[in-house]
């Protein structure tokens, strides 16, 4: 059996993953784009390094400020620097966005795999209640689900991975189907190697970087969700803080300040925005034939 | 033609009632209880009797398939239950407030059409490398705005610092058409932009696919001006892919208009649903998110049908000839 | 065959250039192409795919798709030339005074209009007539272009019709303005050979009671023998022969030609005989070979065909052929 594995490396084609970066960050857009999430990244999970203020600094002479140079986002309502608080608020919706999106890749990825390699009923079973769930839109459905979980941090990072696990399962599920088409496959499985071993060892990781792609825009659609929810008050509850319930209490304060709510909302727009860019542009280096 | 319709009807029939049973199932498998949110949060202290007592009344001590057919059978007599929270019934507080989102939403559909459908167009004839990007621009930041974003800075635009228009509330077009237009514009265009951003670029990359059909060389080779090709030619032909997207996106306006009636306190069916979700009401949840899936079941059927009527393809198939 | 006006011509083409501009460098696959065309002058061009046939025929509508565009030479259409006129001006002139037949007849036509929309569309954008007129009209040129019972068909959808018959409305769409000249792309490629043989009557009819000057574009030579009376091989983007259609086939002057010819299959060849295939690939526009481009090719190439690019040589009858060995390969096959 191992004389036959040898040779099959060298028939098994493995894509050279090194160069789809190289490639992703030759566009312009793709580039601006990782720079902005690595941007984010620092700032907020640095934030306790990197942030201009205390977190609980107060500081009662300056309430509901607007931008100066002491305070670039302005002020809220106890005085507290919203640079600070966006940067530490960053920190729970990004914590929550990737645990969420790991787990809806994780589990959305071996529901669509074992869819995938099984066929038969097992495949139609698995992808009708995929396709049951992706009727009723993903705010909707968040609701429900927080009507049924509850509205702390950890039901939250699980409500947003039960969300995205299904379309997660159809993607996966496709891109193993046109592996396990491939000529190279058919050949493989020919010379007599067990699929299996070859499922994993070289099929799957040949999947890996549209599933990336896919991971940066599930990434960016839970930081969408988690903020709707908190901002309605169904997501993180205080004394927590994140992108969304800033933009809450901003919002209560829209006649007070109306630079409140800005900050916060643009903040999470450029963070969607540059997840969005970047999967999408990985998936146009990916796949030639997508405009 | 007629068997693809009957056929076609009696699957959303199906996917309606297999959707049903999977709300139901979905909210009664979670840890919380009714009960609990109707005695104001807490259980301890509390007579078993009384707590017997309201769940007989809400019908919770019935078996899960005998509660289900309950509320299934009130259904199609038009009752969807008893509210766990109010005393109003759940059919009750739905017509309340279904006009306020009924209009809502065909505003911001008609909205959102009205700036994708001209700017595609214009797009794939101008051909300008400038308003391409910043369509591109658009479509791209349209997207990953969330709405309450949107309607937030709308509200600093144009409430707070203009004070042309109001930020909250809700009038009835029934009863003062102009007002009732003025309170429904900034949310309606906040939906607006959020549909809008997607079909535009759905409509665009549909308009481009069909740009290089040969068809269309046969209809510039006849002579006809670029804007003629585009809008007589290319996008007939462009609407009817893009019309399942359209579908689905129009679908996913329900879950836009929750935020968006949030955000400028309008009484619709959003916010019933919001608070719905705080007091744990689930007969009206269930209600809710039923209707959810059976409008975007219908919106799915009516894009299928409307197929049929567009594309003469897919019409009678009786005369084949040589 | 027939004798066709040789007044002034009406089309005139000198010099055509089609070049696709590719970052700094561009791609010339149409290096110069010259040709006349009179009235009921049935004129073939002949030559392989890639030999820049189709997109001479594309810029003479100036149907180019960017970043391709016609980058010299000049197309005078009843002495007015072509590629100085504007867009607006230029659309006055497709389907007006010059139309075109595509290749591909099962995806040339609207497929959700009416085929009696999409004639009448042809003549009302050409000319002012209501729509009754128009609809008339339509209905007469699809019988004069042999479809049964053209006034129900009127309302038909281009799927419901086979290949033959939508190149007929194709064609009926086509001269259905009135153009003084029609070019047809490979009208019959797609089609099989009964249907073949009957467009070819068709267009033969029409270009006699129409009074058009007609370009017929292949690569089938049998075709061409058949309908034109004048023909132009093209290989590589340039006219390498010209002549009139019989003297070409008995006695072709150019290698290419020659070749061409030979590796047609006929009945009475020997089976166990391989087919006369010329060696080799026509050349890409990006990778010319220096000098004469044929001449990797080329049975009788010697050493100045691989260094200079041979000039249009005239030869007795009017013929030409772009070679260094035209006079003596001209005298010598008789």
């Amino acid at each position: 059996m191992s004389a036959i594995a040898a040779p099959l490396g060298r028939i098994v084609q493995r894509r050279r993953r090194g160069t789809v970066f190289v490639r992703l960050l030759r566009r312009p857009p793709a580039a601006i784009a990782f720079a902005v999430v690595v941007l984010l990244v620092i700032g907020t999970v640095g934030a306790p390094l990197v942030a201009p203020y205390p977190q609980s600094q107060f500081d009662f002479t300056h309430l509901y400020a607007g931008p100066t140079l002491a305070h670039p986002f302005g002020t809220d309502e106890l005085g507290r620097d919203m640079l600070t608080r966006v940067m530490y608020g960053g920190r729970t919706s990004l914590e929550i966005a990737a645990l969420a999106m790991l787990i809806a890749m994780g589990v959305g990825c071996a529901w669509g795999f074992v869819a995938a390699f099984r066929r038969g009923w097992v495949d139609e079973i698995l992808m009708r209640i995929a396709d049951l769930t992706l009727g009723i839109p993903a705010i909707l459905m968040g609701l429900v689900l927080v009507a049924a979980f509850g509205s702390s941090t950890a039901s939250l990072v699980l409500i947003l991975g039960i969300l995205f696990t299904p379309a997660t399962a159809r993607l996966a599920r496709s891109a193993l189907l046109s592996e396990l088409q491939t000529d190279y496959y058919l050949a493989a499985i020919s010379v007599g190697a067990p699929p299996w071993q070859i499922v994993v060892r070289e099929l799957l990781p040949n999947t890996l970087p549209v599933l990336i792609a896919r991971a940066s825009l599930v990434a960016a659609d839970a930081i969408f969700v988690e903020a709707s929810l908190s901002f309605v008050g169904l997501g993180v509850q205080p004394p927590a803080a994140s992108w969304g319930t800033l933009l809450q209490h901003g919002y209560t304060a829209l006649y007070r300040s109306y630079w409140y709510p800005i900050f916060p909302g643009i903040v999470i727009l450029v963070a969607v925005l540059s997840l969005n860019l970047l999967g999408d542009n990985l998936q146009r280096v990916l796949d030639p034939s997508r405009r | 033609m007629r068997r693809y319709v009957v056929r076609r009807l009696l699957t959303s029939v199906g996917l309606l009632v297999l959707s049903s049973i999977l709300i139901f199932c979905l909210l009664r498998v979670i840890p919380g209880d009714p009960t609990i949110t109707k005695l104001g949060g807490s259980i301890e202290g509390v007579d078993p009797r009384a707590l017997q007592a309201i769940r007989h009344d809400l019908g919770l001590d019935r078996s899960l398939p005998d509660q289900y057919i309950r509320w299934v059978g009130g259904i199609v007599r038009g009752d969807f239950g008893q509210s766990y929270y109010s005393q109003f019934p759940v059919t009750t507080l739905i017509t309340q407030r279904i006009a306020a989102t009924i209009e809502l939403a065909v505003f911001a559909i008609v909205l959102g059409l009205l700036i994708a459908v001209p700017t595609a167009t214009i797009s794939a004839i101008w051909r300008n490398r400038w308003f391409d990007a910043v369509v591109s621009g658009f479509t791209a930041v349209g997207m990953a705005t969330p709405a309450f974003v949107t309607g937030i800075l709308l509200i600093v635009v144009f409430a707070v610092k203009l004070g042309w228009l109001p930020s909250q509330g809700y009038v009835s077009i029934t009863q003062h058409p102009f007002e009732s237009l003025k309170s429904a514009l900034l949310p309606a265009t906040t939906l607006a932009i959020a549909i809008a951003a997607p079909i535009l670029r759905v409509l665009r990359a549909s308009l481009a696919d069909v740009a290089s059909a040969p068809y269309i060389r046969t209809a510039a080779g006849k002579g006809l001006l670029r804007r003629a090709v585009v809008v007589r030619h290319v996008l007939p032909n462009a609407a009817i892919p893009a019309l399942t997207m359209v579908g689905v996106i129009v679908g996913s306006l329900l879950g836009g208009t929750v935020i968006v009636e949030y955000v400028f306190a309008r009484p619709g069916l959003g916010t019933l649903m919001v608070d719905s979700v705080f007091k744990r009401d689930y007969a009206v949840l269930q209600a809710l998110v039923l209707l959810a899936a059976a409008v975007f079941i219908l919106s799915s059927l009516v894009v299928d049908l409307l197929y049929g009527v567009l594309d003469p393809r897919l019409r009678v198939r009786g005369q084949e000839s040589s | 065959m027939s004798d066709h006006v040789t007044a002034d011509p009406i089309l005139d083409v000198r010099d055509l250039v089609v070049e696709f501009p590719r970052g700094r460098d561009a791609i010339t696959p149409v290096r110069g192409v010259s040709f006349t065309l009179d009235r009921r002058q049935r004129l073939g061009i002949v030559g392989e795919s890639g030999s820049g046939k189709s997109l001479t025929a594309l810029s003479l509508m100036r149907l180019l798709t960017p970043p391709g565009r016609i980058a010299g030479g000049q197309v005078l259409l009843g002495g007015q030339d072509l590629t100085q006129l504007s867009e607006r001006e230029m659309a006055r002139v497709r389907g007006g005074r010059l139309a075109l037949v595509y290749q591909d007849p099962m995806s040339s036509l609207n497929p959700v209009h009416t085929i009696g929309r999409q004639i009448v569309e042809a003549i009302r954008t050409h000319e002012d007539v209501s729509r009754r007129v128009a609809r008339a009209r339509a209905i007469d040129l699809l019988g004069e272009v042999g479809l049964p019972a053209p006034a129900r068909r009127f309302d038909s959808y281009p799927h419901q019709f086979s290949g033959g018959m939508r190149q007929r409305v194709m064609i009926a769409m086509a001269i259905a303005a009135g153009p003084d000249v029609l070019i047809a792309d490979e009208p019959t490629t797609a089609l099989d050979v009964t249907t073949q043989a009957r467009i070819i009557e068709l267009l033969s009819r029409l270009v006699d009671e129409h009074d058009m000057g007609v370009i017929l574009i292949t690569h089938d030579l049998g075709l061409a023998a058949t309908f034109c009376d004048d023909l132009q091989v093209m290989y590589a983007g340039r006219i390498v022969e010209r002549s009139r259609a019989e003297p070409l086939f008995e006695r072709p002057v150019h290698p290419y030609t020659e070749a061409l010819l030979g590796a047609i299959c006929r009945l009475d060849f020997d089976v166990t005989q391989p087919i006369a295939a010329i060696p080799g690939q026509p050349p890409l526009p990006q990778q010319l070979p220096p000098g004469c481009p044929f001449h990797p090719r080329c049975p009788h190439a010697v050493a100045r065909c691989s260094t200079e690019e041979p000039v249009s040589h005239a030869l007795p009858d009017g013929r030409t052929a772009e070679c260094h060995l035209a006079e003596t390969r001209a005298e010598v096959t008789v």
